[in-house]
């Protein structure tokens, strides 16, 4: 009813316990949340609190570890993942990489980056969805979560002096082993949960299912696993809870968090932190860029060429030629769109819809399935993916190959002393 | 995880019964000193590995038994059934009826290619009674005619087929005086086929085992049974179950993969050999006992000094001390003193296995100078006792063992290849001189790397 109405008088004593309740539903929601009284002291830049929040920030940052994995990296380990992982999302203070690593100092920068983290996307929902309790056998489809998070950081390798090159083979052949291995144990995973969910047809409460998961499978058995299974839910539950209280009382936060960044000193000129990206350097960049302008010239020069010359030829011709002319327009037009869309297909375009874990579900053969995605076509859509790196993988092993030759100095040929492998 | 194993010719026919014998004797085995959860997991996992099962119970050997005569294979199905204990499939087996003339080019370029698709389809078969297919044994001969072309042809097959599964060829050493005057040859063809197709060569020399027939079991007249038996035994006490890792009491459900990964992942470094201890006549089994530190110290100097069993072993060889360079230059001429492993595994079996203690393999005097024993040496342990050994330890092992004997086979078929004796038999076949050339190309290779790894 107008700008009266707004303008309540906010009762003190509920604002004085706004932040608070802010700051704790905050704390709930996020794994390994530290107190509110912890915010508090970071806010001051006490040195209590700063051990609390770079563990809080590596748990945010490495969101694929289980529960208790991150308790097997030290502080110090856990200090330089969060600085990369910052580092690699654009992370603009450079306060926080100058910190020192035994993660004694910086609350105060600390919450800084939480609250950047906050403000840059749905951090909370992204973290619960990732973190939450699956009942059924789940299936990624797409790798892109996994490639996304930066992951735990691997031990550093002194490389000094020279490589012996047989030390690097061993190792790219252990590598290549330990994919074999990989594939046989996730063939044997398949295969049996393929019997888990055959013997278990009929057992489901829910039709549309069918038949039990693992996880439903071991609450029957093992009655204790089932009160773990709720008391997970539980807490699960209560998560959410403090994700709506949340998103609530998020205002309040943030004003807090206006108060903090002023509280900082002010820095120097701040030069723009850029995410690491591995580029040869701008200037080829700018060399790249040129040569495309060129060659987009230049097609259209040799395209235009090409039209007149056609034109010319066909101008002598009689009224038939305009139906031919269209028709042939219309071919290259559904030619063009056949192309456009075998790229789409080749870039992955067509897996979008296939993003996240799914549920697998067995069904009769020509049952009519439940909603959600078919396996044939999720495999039809992997394997024209496949080929497309196949083909990617042929192109870049040929640019290798030449590479090495010119760098021999010699025109590529076989040189490999070594037996034909794969 | 399951292994599909490949019997091949009379040989690989012969060794096969007596490996699965083994294997199923030994985890029916009352004496595995162990409690009784403990010896229900070794057999469930040795039996999932080795094993599938049938209606009535008695469990079938997951094999494929191919020959070009039916004698031998009909021998080996029916001691099979006879024992009553386990048995062959009724339909995992491929024979000819006529004999094949003993010759290797035949054998890769006549039989290999007609019987391909039969043979791929016994494969096939047996492979999907798995649950899951850890990889394939294939166990030949290197010298032999028909069947050693024949293996080689059914190894490349597999790999064109299961490219991604594991391959391991259990390959027989011939005697050094053997009788069949082209096994030279067909030991470099076979050889250099395996070691293109294969993953990893598992060598097992008649030679040495023969040794340890006449000096460790006291066998007055040795028939190959006796030899198969004692191979059969270092096969065994590699494969049977053990934990998966440090601490843990789950069996191993990948050992195929896990050893590939420590011992053969270089693509030139493929040759395995294998030493076990101890190895005796069961008679004196139930007088001896043994310790831990005994038995590895022996182990260890076997494998510093290439001995082939415990007895006999030249203590006087030791590992060059570091810093210094190695005893001289690597020549084939003179007598090699120290063996240069690039990596090993062990593998402890029996009562209190965890109190082994291992650390003088890991010295780094053993091993070559670009892998560190951290990567290079890995071991493996249960305490469930093999084949009633209160205690035993084999070692699998890439090292320098087999240099010396490769290149004396190579030396005599290049002297025979230099005078172009018998290369008709070949050529006549399909087996040309560049197939030679090729083979000795790669093999001269292999020596050589594995001649520099003391450097």
């Amino acid at each position: 009813m107008g700008r009266r109405r707004r303008r309540r008088r906010v009762d003190p004593a509920d604002a004085a316990r706004a932040l608070p309740e802010a700051i704790a539903a905050l704390s709930q929601m996020l794994p390994a949340g530290p107190s509110p009284e912890t915010f508090r002291r970071a806010k001051f830049d006490r040195p209590e609190a700063a051990p609390a929040l770079w563990r809080l920030l590596f748990r945010v940052l490495s969101p694929q570890l289980a529960d208790g994995a991150s308790a097997s990296f030290s502080l110090e380990a856990q200090v330089r993942s969060v600085k990369l992982a910052l580092r690699t999302q654009g992370y603009p203070r450079r306060a926080l990489a100058q910190l020192p690593d035994d993660g004694s100092q910086g609350g105060r920068e600390l919450l800084l980056a939480l609250a950047w983290l906050l403000a840059r996307g749905p951090l909370p929902e992204r973290l619960l969805t990732q973190n939450r309790v699956q009942l059924g056998d789940e299936m990624p489809v797409c790798e892109c979560e996994a490639l996304a998070s930066p992951g735990p950081p691997a031990p550093s390798v002194e490389a000094d002096g020279c490589v012996d090159i047989r030390h690097l083979q061993w190792l790219m052949g252990k590598l290549r082993f330990r994919w074999r291995n990989l594939m046989a144990s996730q063939q044997e995973q398949c295969a049996l949960l393929g019997k888990i969910h055959s013997y278990t047809r009929g057992c489901h409460s829910d039709r549309s299912l069918g038949h039990l998961s693992v996880t439903e499978t071991e609450l029957l058995r093992d009655p204790e696993g089932g009160r773990q299974l709720l008391r997970r839910l539980e807490r699960e539950n209560a998560r959410l809870q403090a994700a709506l209280q949340w998103r609530c009382r998020e205002l309040v936060f943030w004003r807090w968090m206006d108060t903090v960044l002023g509280a900082c000193p002010p820095e120097a000129s701040q030069p723009t932190f850029l995410p690491r990206i591995p580029t040869p350097g701008a200037g080829e960049l700018e060399t790249l860029v040129r040569e495309l302008q060129a060659l987009q010239g230049e097609l259209r020069e040799a395209v235009e060429a090409r039209r007149a010359a056609w034109e010319a030829g066909v101008r002598g011709r009689g009224p038939e030629w305009s139906a031919a002319r269209t028709a042939l327009r219309e071919a290259v037009g559904r030619d063009l769109a056949a192309l456009r869309r075998v790229c789409e297909r080749g870039g992955g375009r067509s897996l979008a819809q296939l993003h996240g874990p799914h549920r697998l579900v067995r069904t009769e053969a020509g049952a009519p399935g439940g909603p959600g995605l078919r396996a044939p076509e999720v495999i039809e859509a992997l394997r024209s993916r496949e080929a497309h790196l196949e083909v990617v993988l042929r192109q870049l092993q040929g640019q290798c190959g030449q590479e090495l030759a010119r760098l021999v100095g010699a025109p590529p040929g076989p040189v490999w002393i070594l037996p034909p492998g794969r | 995880m399951s292994i599909v194993t490949v019997q091949l010719g009379q040989c690989g026919n012969q060794i096969g019964f007596e490996v699965f014998d083994a294997l199923f004797s030994d985890s029916h085995c009352s004496q595995g000193l162990c409690s009784k959860r403990e010896n229900e997991a070794y057999q469930a996992s040795c039996k999932e590995r080795f094993f599938s099962e049938e209606e009535n119970g008695v469990p079938i050997a997951r094999a494929v038994l191919v020959d070009m005569e039916p004698k031998v294979i009909n021998q080996t199905l029916s001691k099979a059934a006879h024992s009553g204990r386990w048995k062959y499939g009724q339909h995992s087996c491929f024979c000819q009826k006529q004999g094949s003339g003993n010759n290797w080019a035949y054998g890769y370029s006549v039989h290999g290619p007609r019987h391909e698709e039969s043979i791929t389809n016994l494969i096939q078969k047996e492979v999907e009674k798995c649950d899951s297919l850890n990889g394939f044994f294939i166990i030949m001969s290197m010298a032999g005619g028909t069947g050693s072309g024949l293996g080689a042809f059914v190894t490349q097959n597999l790999q064109d087929q299961y490219s991604n599964s594991l391959k391991m060829n259990q390959i027989i050493w011939p005697y050094g005086t053997g009788e069949v005057i082209v096994q030279n040859y067909n030991s470099i063809l076979t050889l250099s086929h395996l070691y293109r197709s294969s993953d990893a060569l598992l060598v097992h020399e008649n030679d040495a085992v023969h040794k340890i027939c006449a000096k460790l079991m006291n066998i007055k007249q040795i028939s190959f049974r006796d030899i198969n038996q004692v191979l059969a035994h270092q096969l065994g006490s590699v494969f049977q179950p053990t934990y998966s890792g440090e601490g843990s009491f789950h069996y191993r459900r990948n050992p195929l993969g896990d050893l590939m990964e420590n011992l053969v992942p270089h693509p030139e470094f493929k040759m395995l050999g294998v030493r076990n201890i101890p190895q005796m006549s069961e008679n004196s089994l139930a007088y001896s006992t043994f310790t831990w530190a005994g038995l590895l110290k022996h182990l260890r100097q076997m494998l510093i000094s290439n001995a082939k069993m415990e007895e006999g072993i030249d203590w006087q060889v030791r590992p060059p001390l570091s810093g210094l360079p190695t005893l001289g230059k690597m020549s084939l001429n003179k007598e090699f003193h120290f063996n240069t492993s690039i990596a090993n595994l062990v593998i402890l079996r029996g009562k209190e296995v965890h109190s082994a203690e291992l650390g003088a393999f890991k010295d780094p005097a053993l091993y070559t100078s670009w892998l560190e024993p951290v990567h290079a040496f890995s071991v493996w342990k249960t305490q469930r006792a093999f084949s009633k050994y209160e205690k035993s330890a084999a070692l699998v092992s890439n090292s320098q063992f087999l240099v010396k004997p490769l290149d004396m086979i190579v030396g005599k078929a290049w002297n025979m290849f230099a005078s172009k004796a018998y290369i008709h038999q070949y050529t006549k076949f399909g087996i040309e001189e560049e197939d030679f050339l090729d083979s000795f190309t790669l093999l001269e290779q292999v020596i050589a790397s594995y001649c520099n790894l003391g450097f």
